[in-house]
Order: structure tokens, then C-alpha cells, then sequence
């Protein structure tokens, strides 16, 4: 699995998509960033890092990981590199699981770099009340939020390999944000599998009624329904040349 | 019995209800180049990726190397190289790279073995160019390299002279007959080009409407072209009575046309004495030409025949 992930580094060699997910992951605390000039949104480092894991985790992520997931599994079909792959050979599910891992590990990398560049900004912004600690809780909550966030993605993996375009994924994705900043503080909220993640990971959901039981069972029937379902029709359905 | 490395049983694949590949019975021997012939949308491809997995039958068998792939896929398909249409590469790679990731997904990356695949094919001048500005001859070749790079011993390669031009295409003649012939590599090879299944191929499949009609050696393929003799002469009327006085018909065995052209279709090697007769009886003959139906109309005549 080591020199499957390796060669899925080298697949995104020279690749735009990965510099645009690396700034996209830059985005959130730039933007909270220029808010703190001009918004007077808090001058501390904990309400800098709450606002990054918020926008970054309960919107922008849902937008950026519905753009990387189409382009890790729609690239093999658009660039007719997956006929390629399977006839080294590598069995498809192990083609798909190694394709898993690396978005989870494209996403570990987008954490960091969220993370870091959130710390970066506010040192330049001049915030105060900043500790190590704050900083590795804050990079605990981004980072649980969004391996939550990647368990609720297995449907938009079915969505990859059924519609190879990018296009749908990129409008499925806005559509979601759109849906998520609609349901954000609503009492359902912790039914939804895509604003749940947040709600978990920053502790919200002890403010609703539902139990967070509830909305991990939701995560995990999600995850197993997009992988089941992402599963039987790769490895059922011939590969379009 | 002979050693088969690809043999198929009534394979057959519907699309939708229409049947794209119809129960054929391919055999491919060891070490031999197998040319498979059709049309666009005969089932060449479609018949290709179900022996490379790509593509599941509806119903048939596919034995390779004698075993049954879906049982041995993970002792079979390593000892496969293909090209399937249009060779699929990674495009913000160059050339060196994706070789890379094909050789260490293989488990068997040897920088050495890249750079000789890469002389091979003609592209160790371009490996540090990205696939994307590669010509499409160029991407043709660095297809036929990674399909050669792990030393298969079957070859499956779908139209693989496409967009190469004439050098090109002699060069990758040339190295297919040297693997075959140097290194016993079997290789099924498909095109819609006559000329170029003509050169390479040691047996031909000709496929039409999903249907293998037949397999032949070239041997076979040129004993199966229709010859005819052709005679100029002075005299055509008279000619022409002597033919029939030899119980020759017209139509069936000859025909003829004023300008003084007959074209005997039977009794081929007595052209020697008809020549004489013909002399004998004071007709000139100004020509005597044997011809041969080329390949091009065979093939239109075979597929319509069947």
C-alpha cells in the first residue's frame, strides 16, 4: 500500500489541482485574517482558530474535498490512464482502497496547512492569547472534523466513478455548502452527515437534543453505504475505454 | 495439440441488446502474431478488453496461457503487455515518470530497464518531456514501450500504429517482428489496415459485426486470393472461339471485351498452351499478364461473401 500511496504522490506531480487544494486550504485563515481587520472579528487566537475550523471544516472543506475526490478517481478515466492501471495488473478493489487512503492522506496534508497557516496569520496579525496548547486543540478539532468530514464522502466516490466529469462534482459540492451554511444551527442539524462532522468535532452537539451517538451512526451508515456502493460498481462494471 | 496462448470459447458481449461480440472461437498460437482484421466496430477492442479483463463477457470462456484468467489473474496478467486505443498516461508527467509508476506498481522498477525501453521506442531523447506535449506518435510509442517493459511474453495491442507516420510505422514493424520472432513474444495485434495485418501477421482473424468469420495463415490467405489471367490480343473474336472450342464458357471461366481483353478466371496454369493456340491460329498476343485480387478486394469480397 506504501508504493500505492507513493505513486499517488507522483500522480500529482506538477498537478494545478493540488496547488489549488494547498491554497484552497490557505483560504479560510486568510480570510478570518483579513477579518480581523476589517470585520473586527476578535482579536484572540482561539476565536481565530474557532472561526478557520468552522469555515473551513463546516463549508470550504465540503466544496475542496468534492473537487479532490472527483479529480483522484475522474483523472484515471479523462486522461484513460485507469485501462492502464488495471492491466499492470492491480486488482480494483485494492486500486480503490489505495485511492481512499490517499484522499485521507490529501486531506491530513490540507489540515496542516490549514493549521499552520491560521498560526502564521495570527502571529502576523498580532492576536493574543496564544499558547501551544490552544494550537494543538485547535489542529486536533480540525483534524477529527475532517476524518469525520472524509467518512461522509464514500457517496461522492460512487458520484467519481459514475459521472467522470469534473463538473458535477464541482456543482454537487457548492450545492452541499449551500445546503450545509442552511442547516447549520438548525435542531436537525445532527442528522445531516456533512454538518455533523463540525458540530462533533467542536463539541456544538451537546447544545441539541439528538445524541451524539446518533450523528456518529449517521457518519459511519453513510461511509458504509457510499463504500459499498462504490465498491460493487467499480468492480461490477466494465471500464469505459 | 497446439500450444495456445489466448484461446476463447462462444465469448460473446451484449451492449444493451445488441450482441457486440458474437461467440467467437479465437485461437492464438505461442510465438505467433495473430493479426486481427475488421472494420471500425467490428468487436476488435471489445474482444480485447475481455481477454485483458476490462471488460466482463456475457457469456463464453477466455483461456489464457491454458488457464482460466478469472482463477489465475494474479499468475496471468503480469505476463501481459497492451495497448487499448489510445495509450493512457498521466499528463503532467513526462515520460520517465509514468514508466516509473507503471515499473514500481509492478514491483519491478530498474531505472536501466526504463531508459533502454525508452531507446527502444525511440523516445530516450524525449523522457524528460511532459505527456501532454507528446505528439501522437510519440504517445503511441511510449504505449508500445510500456507494454514492453516488463518482457511479457503476450502482447495485446489494439491499433497500435495509430497516428504514426510512415517511419513510424515501419519502426514498430520492425521491433514487434523482432520480439516475436527474436524472443518468442505472441502478440495479438488489431487494426482496420489490410496492408499492415498483410506485413506482420503470421495468422489473421477477420472480424466483422461481432463475428470471427475465420482464421487463416497467410499462406492460407494467399492461396484463398482470386487470380485471373489477363490476354491483349489482336484478334479478339477469334480467340474467343478457340477458348470456347476447348469447352471454356463465357462469363464463368472468361471474359472478354472488344478493346481485345480477355480475362480467363479457370484453367490458370494452361495459359502456357491457350498463348500457343492462340499464336498458331495467327492471333497476336500482345500481352499475358497473371493478376491477383489484392487484398483490399478480397476482404470486401470475403466479408460480403459471409
Amino acid at each position: 500500500m506504501l508504493t500505492f500511496i507513493k505513486m499517488e504522490f507522483l500522480k500529482l506531480k506538477r498537478s494545478n489541482i493540488f496547488l489549488l487544494s494547498l491554497m484552497g486550504a490557505v483560504l479560510p485563515p486568510l480570510l478570518m485574517f483579513i477579518a480581523v481587520f476589517a470585520f473586527d472579528e476578535g482579536s484572540t487566537f482561539d476565536m481565530l482558530f474557532t472561526n478557520v475550523n468552522m469555515y473551513m471544516s463546516a463549508l470550504f472543506a465540503i466544496m475542496l474535498f468534492s473537487i479532490m475526490i472527483s479529480y483522484l478517481f475522474g483523472r484515471e478515466y479523462n486522461e484513460h490512464t485507469l485501462k492502464t492501471m488495471l492491466t499492470i495488473p492491480i486488482s480494483r478493489g485494492k486500486f480503490l482502497a489505495s485511492k481512499y487512503v490517499m484522499f485521507l492522506v490529501w486531506i491530513l496534508i490540507l489540515t496542516v496547512v490549514t493549521s499552520l497557516s491560521a498560526l502564521v496569520f495570527g502571529f502576523i496579525a498580532g492576536l493574543e492569547g496564544f499558547t501551544l496548547k490552544l494550537f494543538m486543540d485547535s489542529f486536533a478539532q480540525l483534524l477529527f472534523a475532517n476524518i469525520l468530514l472524509f467518512l461522509t464522502f464514500s457517496p461522492f466516490v460512487f458520484l467519481s466513478l459514475f459521472i467522470t466529469n469534473m463538473v458535477p462534482a464541482m456543482v454537487g459540492g457548492a450545492g452541499l455548502t449551500l445546503v450545509n451554511m442552511l442547516i447549520y444551527g438548525q435542531t436537525w442539524a445532527p442528522y445531516v452527515p456533512w454538518v455533523c462532522p463540525y458540530l462533533i468535532a467542536s463539541g456544538e452537539i451537546a447544545e441539541y437534543a439528538t445524541s451524539p451517538t446518533v450523528s456518529y451512526g449517521i457518519i459511519l451508515v453513510t461511509f458504509l453505504i457510499g463504500l459499498a456502493i462504490s465498491y460493487i460498481y467499480f468492480t461490477k462494471t466494465d471500464v469505459a475505454i | 495439440m497446439a500450444d495456445y496462448v489466448i484461446e476463447t470459447k462462444d465469448l460473446s458481449k451484449i451492449y444493451s441488446k445488441t450482441k457486440v461480440v458474437d461467440s467467437i472461437n479465437m485461437h492464438v498460437e505461442k510465438g505467433k502474431i495473430y493479426g486481427l482484421l475488421g472494420k471500425n466496430g467490428a468487436g476488435k477492442t471489445t474482444t480485447m478488453c475481455m481477454l485483458l479483463n476490462l471488460t466482463y463477457p456475457s457469456s463464453g470462456e477466455v483461456f489464457l496461457f491454458g488457464k482460466d484468467p478469472k482463477k489465475y489473474s494474479k499468475e496471468i496478467y503480469p505476463k501481459i503487455g497492451s495497448i487499448i486505443e489510445t495509450p493512457g498516461f498521466y499528463e503532467n508527467l513526462t515520460a520517465y515518470e509514468n514508466l516509473k509508476i507503471i515499473a514500481k506498481l509492478r514491483g519491478e522498477y530498474n531505472p536501466v530497464n526504463i531508459n533502454s525501453v525508452l531507446k527502444m521506442v525511440n523516445l530516450d531523447q524525449e523522457k524528460s518531456k511532459k505527456f501532454k506535449d507528446f505528439s501522437l506518435g510519440m504517445k503511441q510509442r511510449l504505449g508500445i514501450a510500456a507494454a514492453i517493459m516488463h518482457s511479457p511474453e503476450l502482447l495485446i495491442l489494439d491499433e497500435p500504429i495509430n497516428g504514426l507516420d510512415p517511419f513510424g510505422i515501419k519502426e514498430i514493424r520492425t521491433l514487434l517482428k523482432r520480439l516475436s520472432h527474436e524472443f518468442g513474444i505472441t502478440i495479438l495485434i488489431s487494426s482496420h489496415i489490410l496492408s499492415e495485418i498483410e506485413n506482420i501477421a503470421d495468422v489473421i482473424g477477420v472480424m466483422d459485426e461481432g463475428i470471427l468469420i475465420e482464421e487463416f495463415t497467410r499462406d492460407e490467405l494467399f492461396r484463398k486470393l482470386n487470380k485471373h489471367v489477363e490476354f491483349e490480343v489482336s484478334d479478339v473474336d477469334l480467340a474467343v472461339n478457340i477458348l470456347k472450342k476447348l469447352d471454356l464458357r463465357d462469363n464463368s471461366d472468361f471474359t472478354f471485351n472488344i478493346d481485345g481483353k480477355i480475362c480467363l478466371y479457370s484453367h490458370l496454369e494452361m495459359r502456357d498452351k491457350f498463348n500457343a493456340l492462340f499464336v498458331k491460329a495467327g492471333v497476336d498476343v500482345k500481352k499475358v499478364n497473371l493478376c491477383e485480387e489484392n487484398l483490399e478486394e478480397f476482404f470486401t469480397r470475403f466479408v460480403s461473401n459471409n
